[in-house]
């Protein structure tokens, strides 16, 4: 699955790969990306986020999950890769419902984390099919619990580090960290793709 | 009342809306527009044939779209299937099609097709246009593939109109390709007004399903992956136009949604060598004339050196400015070709220090078709433009500058569509076409040849 990428993913435009000193001795993943595709994506100021959400992630995100073009997986795993390659803290992808993963055909979260071979383990479980898209800031801080320990989930006291694609009011999250901390994690953090 | 039985037919009966909206089509199961119960019902009496997405054997293909490139599949572990998928990237806007997609392909009985069409058309075929008519008429009605080779503005479209009525009083179903959306949007509505009785759908990225069984299509080279097997005749417009020619995919989705002996019809004013290989001594109509009987106005070359160095410095070279405030002064409508958005970008604003009534456009552009149509209201006099204006524009008395003519972008076929723009009324039958330039190339040299050639052709006697 380490194939170098001829064309870039999002605009198929042709990519000048170089080979360079650099990338052979340092772990360095190929770019799957053109540099005026790359240029068009913008840096979050956040510490717990790569980017900022604009047109170019709405077009990232509308090919990636809705269209369901798994390949895009791939578009930011050397980001990804910086910033949890030293990572202490436990990794948790937030987890989609079993009914809207098969519907999908994939996580996109696992499947983000999986193309920057980046550990990470599972220990919760959606409880509801409705998506927090389709609700407004009020509805989406006001619901009942998102998630629960699946059933043989061992929470120890550790640090635990949660990965989603996107943050918007951080409702998901919390309710993910609620969830953990109760179970006796001793700090849960959070980091994003993108800040909504 | 007593001992009667109400009778309640309790079994299913096929929708025709179904039938009419699969005959001839490959669709994704899950993404019809039917109820998955009738879809069913339909499948149990094997009206409907389910192949897979992508096969495998002897090398990995999409079923759909017949790509074949291995670059552009992709393997995951699929949540679905529980397995590993591979799914086909180049198709992947029209819905995914993946190793545990189903296709369905139409097997059931058939749509029913008219035969009566009424045609409507008042107007007159010229003596050329009649001729390349009759040609193609004969061959379409001996199952043999024909290219219609008229230069721009000799009238293309209304030549197609007697072998089109032909073939629906045959009962055939005819399919229009272009590789254009712009073409699709102005025949769609040409056709409808001569067939008015007539189902007549237009096809292209976007657009909302149409009702009934459609006897003539007119859809985008692209939309011809959801067909199979389909149409009986199948005429390509405009069938050197990007990216037909260099996507080997669009080619074979042409061939792919026709039946096996149904021939196909090329249109196109700048054919490429092949096609002329092809069919130059067998099935071949030459229109080297413009249907208003004048001569194609023909291009002339202009240095200027070093343009992309003075709009970097920020000025308009001088013979440029001056062209420019010409049309001004005469009130010309005029458009202005750049080889690359970024240099036209860099252009904009000195041009609109000349004139504000200068807009810019190019392929992504979301107000395109709001500019364009600025232009033909005479809200704009000028626009600059990429390659994307080089074929479907008619503005009368239009003036055309091509910037950079040596760039490669501009090739032969792409200056004689630029150059075919101008002199289309028959009220202006002439106009300026010039090629500013930093050095000739021989694509210049033959655009310009063979434009000289069509008019000798065409005023020989």
């Amino acid at each position: 699955m380490n194939k170098i990428e001829s064309n870039c993913l999002i605009c198929s435009q042709l990519l000048k790969s170089t080979i360079s000193w650099k990338m052979l001795l340092t772990k360095r993943y190929s770019p799957t990306i053109c540099a005026s595709c790359a240029a068009r994506f913008e840096h979050s100021q956040s510490a717990t986020a790569l980017y900022q959400y604009n047109e170019a992630m709405k077009d990232y995100l509308h090919q990636f999950k809705f269209l369901q073009d798994v390949a895009l997986a791939k578009v930011f795993r050397q980001d990804l890769y910086a910033r949890f390659n030293k990572e202490k803290a436990i990794i948790l992808p937030i987890p989609m419902h079993p009914f809207k993963q098969q519907e999908r055909t994939f996580s996109h979260t696992d499947e983000l984390l999986k193309a920057a071979h980046i550990p990470y383990i599972q220990l919760l479980e959606k409880t509801t099919t409705e998506t927090q898209s389709s609700k407004n800031r009020e509805q989406r801080i006001h619901v009942a619990s998102l998630f629960r320990l699946k059933t043989d989930a061992n929470v120890e006291h550790k640090d635990y580090l949660l990965f989603d694609d996107i943050k918007t009011t951080g409702t998901t999250l919390q309710h993910a960290a609620d969830i953990l901390l109760q179970a006796g994690a001793k700090n849960v953090q959070y980091f994003t793709l993108i800040e909504g | 009342m007593k001992g009667e039985i109400v009778m309640k037919y309790k079994g299913w009966l096929l929708p025709p809306a179904l039938r009419d909206f699969h005959e001839g089509r490959i669709w994704l199961k899950n993404h019809s527009p039917f109820s998955t119960a009738d879809i069913d019902k339909a499948m149990k009496r094997n009206y409907l044939h389910i192949i897979e997405g992508i096969q495998m054997e002897p090398i990995i293909k999409c079923n759909r779209c017949h790509n074949v490139d291995p670059h552009l599949f992709t393997i995951f572990d699929c949540s679905k299937c529980q397995r590993q998928c591979s799914y086909c990237r180049h198709c992947i806007r029209m819905g995914r099609v993946s190793s545990c997609t189903q296709l369905m392909i139409w097997n059931g009985p058939k749509a029913i097709k008219k035969r009566m069409h009424s045609f409507k058309w008042a107007g007159q075929l010229t003596e050329l246009q009649q001729l390349a008519a009759n040609e193609t008429l004969a061959s379409v009605k001996a199952k043999r593939s024909h290219l219609i080779h008229a230069v721009c503005g000799a009238g293309k479209t209304e030549l197609l109109f007697p072998a089109v009525h032909d073939a629906l009083k045959r009962g055939l179903r005819i399919c229009i390709a272009t590789p254009r959306t712009d073409v699709v949007l102005e025949l769609y509505p040409r056709f409808q007004q001569v067939f008015p009785k007539t189902i007549i759908h237009a096809l292209y990225g976007g657009v909302t399903q149409q009702n009934g069984y459609a006897q003539l299509v007119i859809a985008t080279t692209h939309q011809l992956y959801r067909f199979e097997s389909a149409f009986d005749i199948m005429i390509v417009d405009e069938a050197d136009a990007f990216p037909y020619t260099i996507d080997e995919t669009l080619q074979r989705a042409v061939t792919k949604a026709k039946k096996e002996e149904a021939p196909i019809v090329f249109v196109t004013a700048t054919p490429s060598q092949k096609l002329l290989n092809a069919y130059q001594h067998e099935s071949y109509s030459f229109i080297p004339k413009r249907y208003h009987n004048h001569p194609l106005p023909v291009p002339k070359f202009c240095t200027l050196w070093g343009y992309d160095k003075s709009f970097k410095r920020g000025e308009i070279p001088k013979r440029l400015r001056k062209w420019t405030e010409e049309r001004f002064e005469r009130k010309e409508p005029f458009l202005i070709f750049f080889p690359t958005i970024s240099l036209m970008h860099k252009a904009i604003p000195l041009f609109q220090l000349i004139n504000e009534k200068i807009l810019a456009v190019h392929a992504e552009d979301p107000e395109r078709k709001e500019k364009v149509w600025m232009l033909r209201k005479n809200e704009v006099q000028g626009l600059l433009t990429t390659t994307i204006l080089e074929r479907g524009i008619t503005i009368s008395n239009l003036q055309v500058a091509v910037i950079g003519a040596e760039s490669p972008i501009f090739t032969a076929s792409a200056l004689i569509q630029i150059a075919g723009r101008v002199g289309r009324n028959i009220q202006f039958p002439d106009g300026d076409v010039l090629f500013f330039h930093h050095g000739i190339t021989t694509e210049m040299d033959e655009a310009r040849a063979k434009i000289l050639f069509y008019n000798k052709e065409g005023f020989s006697q």
